[in-house]
């Protein structure tokens, strides 16, 4: 028996559906010959009748809305069939018949649909008992009463008899029939495209074998090979049916039941023998019917038997081999691991008898899929859905996650909606998707393709999946983890390295754990003290070394250093000169807690030439404008100084001529002369002063800090300012603090401010009247080791606001001021670590304080 | 030569009145020296014929302010002035007070006795014709 038909076959579905349809037609066509070859005549019913049969195949394995169009395909066949015979039956009667097969072929399809998991197979013994009992049952026994009635009443045969040969025929055609077609087409091609050749010749010698056994047992005349013992077709042909169905499962049981049977009945009806009665067909049809039904059952089991131990095998592999997965990753080095994804898609591919699995990324940022790891059988054929994903770089797939399900999509666009739309459609229904979840985040899918499985199997594997999806997810995190300690790490030394700061780590000794490359640098160049101290040496302990062979500083690092390992200080930075004066560099050195438990600290060294350079260019520029200031105010007490050196000069002179005088006279009186001689070397000395005191403030030279009395300091600008003063008729009251009040500061700096002050107070009495004129000049210590000057003038004091603008350069009221005098005074005193402001009198006039850090006078 | 006449010195500079007084004592002059305007108007005796040496510049009044004060009192007693620092302004100021001279310190002492003594002589001459 065969077949055109290929179900499996591509091509548009109404192609397929004509194909199958006419393969039906073509089936039932032969079968129908078939059976009225096998026919006993002149009985209707023929032995075996194989058209119903093939219908009910036909039923069982196609889906029921294309029932009707196979149905009605057979009717021309049937027509055909039946006319052909010239038998001169009616038409009606034809298609009466026709009725009655067709609903055999519906009674065991509906049935078998109902109660078989799987209607068209037959490797279950529940399976084969279902088919037993709707298909070669009851199907049979319930259209035979339809059929016994159309053909006793169209040819008036008798009813019981028609039943009764029809029921038995149609058993028995049912039995052998349906099985071996159903299997032939679902399963010969692929066991012929696989099998090995041997299997394929003892098939062959099997089916050979079978016909002539077939043959010899139904054949010969009624005695058997050994005479007087009678024919026993059973024991002749039983080891091979046996060997069907224990070598080829139900397959071979079925196709060799059904050989036997046509080889069986071909015999009895057209062998050399006389022609059987019914009574010996009947026995026939029920001798062949009590074999192959435990044949069949046997052959059920066995193979349920075997797909059991199958399963368990494979699923202790499995098993086995998820256990060797589960621990594969755990000590696995993060770069080690794509290799081992590698190995196992491989590993779980072969095990599972996959054609691909593919291990996808999600890459957070892009939300997209891509291609990892694969892994592809040897040969397979992948489908073209899969066939177009590279095995690595970017694919247009979008992932969804829905219910636990990782679903993927291609769409052309970028649109999300797109992605939707395509995902579900384009997946596979031999594909599974596990999606990999760590921490609540999808990180990709593991994607293991062509699991052609019952879905019961289907259930089986997936939580081994699951398993695998599982470690799968739990290794990425952990690999997506420790690279990204591992890019955090390397962006720190990065960062470190670029650095020109030299950086050192010490522990809570003082030894080095780490150092930058701006550390080495700097140690080159002697920034650290010591040019040695790497990474394991003690810095503390190099530092204190560098203190005994002298080197300037060194202390002070000690110092900080212990202090902040100690936890002293939080912190500690000073700044200092480092190499020798032709390559003299400064640095910072800071030294901050390491905040870790087991303490230590950070030491950084920073060079600061180039900022000290244009700080002390600053300076300079500074010192360079209070000299310019002080030149100009100078040129201002140009006629108050003159006079202020006129007095004594004056005195002297006269002094002299008056001593000429009484020198000229007779006895002159010496003692005269000495006391004139004493005030012309006083008169000298206060010139002299009044010349120092210009030339200290004229002179250009650098800054020097000492501690000074500001009352000396005051009372020396008040004097270099009194002929100023008498000129302008303005009075100076001192109100000094009675001790001296000393500060750390530079003189000529601090004389330039006061002396400021001084003329802008009496700038600021130039026109108040003449009782008025006065200026107090007042020192005290203040409660926060701090001095406080106050110069305090009667004039019409601060305009409203201007308090701070005062201060600002080139802010002035005079004509002809330049506004810097204050400006550069505040910057002195800013420099010096103090404060200057002004405020109005509540009386009149206004008040310009100075507020100076205070070094200890009491001692000095 | 008449010995009652005096030489009036105010200066608050003690340096030049020591010096001053030197030099009109050894001259032979009598000598009174005062530290300021108010002292010299205390003090000095204005009946005999006088001569008054006067710095234009004092703490207080001034000596041009001393000088109007002994005009509007109808005190003509000559005045010459020394100062520290001339300006032009000062010096037209005080001679059209009548000042008969006016020395930039630092100055000739032979100078300013010959003109202590014009100034006295005239004054003695004016105080015997009175």
């Amino acid at each position: 028996m065969t077949t055109t038909s290929a179900p499996g076959g591509r091509g548009p579905a109404a192609v397929r559906i004509a194909g199958t349809a006419l393969a039906v037609a073509a089936g039932y066509y032969i079968g129908a010959n078939l059976g009225l070859i096998l026919r006993l005549p002149p009985a209707t019913p023929s032995v075996m009748w194989p058209p119903n049969a093939i219908l009910t195949a036909t039923l069982l394995l196609a889906p029921p809305r294309r029932w009707p169009i196979y149905l009605l395909a057979a009717l021309p066949a049937h027509l055909a069939a039946e006319l052909g015979l010239g038998l001169g039956w009616p038409i009606l009667l034809v298609l009466a018949l026709f009725a009655t097969n067709c609903s055999e072929a519906l009674i065991a399809a509906v049935i078998l649909r109902r109660l078989s998991d799987a209607p068209a197979r037959f490797d279950t013994l529940r399976r084969v008992v279902v088919f037993i009992v709707g298909a070669v049952v009851a199907a049979p026994f319930l259209s035979s009463f339809l059929d016994a009635g159309v053909v006793t009443s169209f040819l008036g045969e008798s009813y019981e008899g028609v039943w009764r040969a029809r029921f038995f025929s149609n058993v028995l055609t049912e039995l052998t029939v349906v099985p071996a077609l159903a299997i032939v087409i679902t399963a010969t091609p692929a066991w012929l495209h696989s099998a090995p050749l041997r299997r394929q010749v003892e098939a062959a010698l099997l089916g050979v074998l079978l016909v002539l056994l077939g043959v010899l047992s139904f054949g010969t005349s009624s005695y058997g090979v050994i005479p007087g013992i009678p024919r026993s077709p059973l024991a002749l042909l039983m080891p091979f049916l046996l060997w069907a169905a224990v070598r080829f499962g139900p397959g071979g049981a079925s196709l060799s039941t059904l050989v036997t049977t046509l080889v069986a009945i071909w015999t009895v009806t057209h062998g050399a023998t006389a022609p059987p009665t019914r009574e010996e067909i009947l026995v026939l049809q029920l001798f062949l019917c009590v074999i192959f039904i435990p044949l069949m059952c046997l052959a059920a089991l066995i193979e349920e038997r075997r797909a059991a131990e199958g399963a368990l095998g494979e699923r202790l592999r499995f098993e086995e081999l998820l256990s060797r997965l589960s621990g594969a990753f755990v000590h696995l080095p993060s770069h080690e691991m794509d290799c081992a994804f590698e190995e196992w898609l491989r590993r779980l591919g072969e095990a599972l008898g996959l054609d691909r699995v593919l291990l996808l990324r999600i890459s957070g940022s892009r939300q997209m899929a891509t291609v990892a790891h694969s892994w592809t059988a040897l040969g397979a054929s992948v489908p073209p859905v899969l066939a177009e994903v590279a095995p690595s770089g970017q694919m247009g797939w979008r992932w969804l996650l829905r219910d636990d399900v990782l679903l993927f999509g291609r769409g052309s666009d970028g649109s999300a909606s797109a992605g939707l739309a395509d995902g579900p459609l384009q997946m596979a229904r031999s594909e599974i998707v596990m999606p990999l979840v760590a921490g609540g985040r999808v990180l990709g899918g593991l994607v293991f393709h062509a699991i052609a499985r019952s879905p019961a199997a289907r259930a089986s594997i997936i939580p081994g999946l699951q398993l695998v999806a599982e470690v799968f997810a739990g290794a990425l995190a952990r690999k997506e983890t420790e690279d990204a300690l591992r890019a955090s790490e390397a962006m720190k030394t990065a960062i470190l390295g670029s650095l020109s700061t030299g950086v050192a780590v010490l522990d809570r000794d003082g030894v080095i754990i780490t150092v930058n490359e701006g550390w080495s640098r700097l140690a080159r160049d002697g920034a650290t003290w010591d040019p040695g101290v790497t990474v394991g040496s003690n810095y503390l302990g190099a530092c204190r070394r560098a203190v005994r062979r002298g080197v300037a500083h060194a202390g002070e690092a000690v110092a900080g250093i212990e202090a902040v390992l100690q936890r002293a200080r939080t912190a500690f930075a000073f700044d200092y000169a480092a190499g020798t004066p032709p390559a003299e560099r400064w640095c910072t050195m800071t030294v901050v807690p390491l905040d870790r438990p087991d303490g230590g600290a950070v030491v950084s060294h920073t060079d600061v030439t180039e900022r000290k350079r244009v700080e002390m260019e600053a300076q300079r520029s500074r010192q360079e404008l209070a000299h310019f200031s002080r030149v100009s105010t100078m040129g201002e007490l140009t006629a108050s100084l003159a006079h202020e050196l006129s007095q004594p000069l004056s005195g002297i002179l006269t002094n002299a001529q008056a001593a000429q005088r009484f020198l000229a006279q007779g006895s002159p009186d010496l003692h005269e002369v000495r006391n004139i001689l004493a005030d012309i070397v006083d008169d000298d000395k206060r010139a002299g002063d009044v010349i120092q005191r210009l030339r200290d403030l004229l002179c250009k030279r650098e800054l020097a800090r000492r501690p000074l009395d500001l009352n000396t300091l005051i009372r020396d600008v008040a004097k270099l300012l009194a002929s100023d003063a008498v000129i302008r008729n303005v009075g100076f009251v001192l109100d000094l603090h009675p001790e001296p009040v000393v500060v750390n500061a530079d003189s000529v700096q601090l004389q330039q401010v006061i002396l400021n002050l001084l003329l802008n107070a009496m700038d600021a009495m130039a026109d108040s009247a003449d009782g008025d004129r006065t200026i107090v000049l007042r020192t005290e210590r203040t409660e926060i080791d701090a001095v406080h000057v106050a110069v305090q003038d009667a004039g019409p004091g601060l305009a409203p606001n201007a308090e701070e603008q005062i201060f600002e350069p080139f802010y002035t009221t005079k004509p002809a001021g330049m506004g810097m005098g204050l400006s550069i005074a505040r910057s002195i005193v800013h420099a010096h670590g103090g404060l200057i402001w002004a405020t109005n009198n509540p009386a009149r006039g206004a008040t310009f304080h100075l507020a100076l850090p205070s070094s200890d006078g009491r001692r000095t | 030569m008449a010995a009652a006449a005096t030489v009036f010195v105010v200066d608050d500079d003690p340096s030049i009145r020591r010096s001053l007084e030197r030099l009109f004592r050894s001259a032979g002059h009598t000598i009174q020296t005062f530290v300021s305007a108010r002292q010299f108007l205390e003090r000095a005796d204005l009946s005999a014929p006088s001569c008054l040496v006067l710095d234009v510049r004092m703490p207080g009044q001034s000596g041009l302010d001393l000088q109007q004060v002994l005009e509007a009192a109808g005190h003509h007693i000559p005045v010459i002035f020394i100062t520290g620092h001339a300006d032009l302004p000062m010096a037209q100021q005080a001679m059209q007070a009548g000042a008969v001279g006016l020395f930039a310190k630092p100055f000739d002492g032979h100078e300013l006795l010959y003109a202590v003594e014009q100034a006295l002589g005239a004054a003695r001459s004016r105080s015997g014709t009175a």
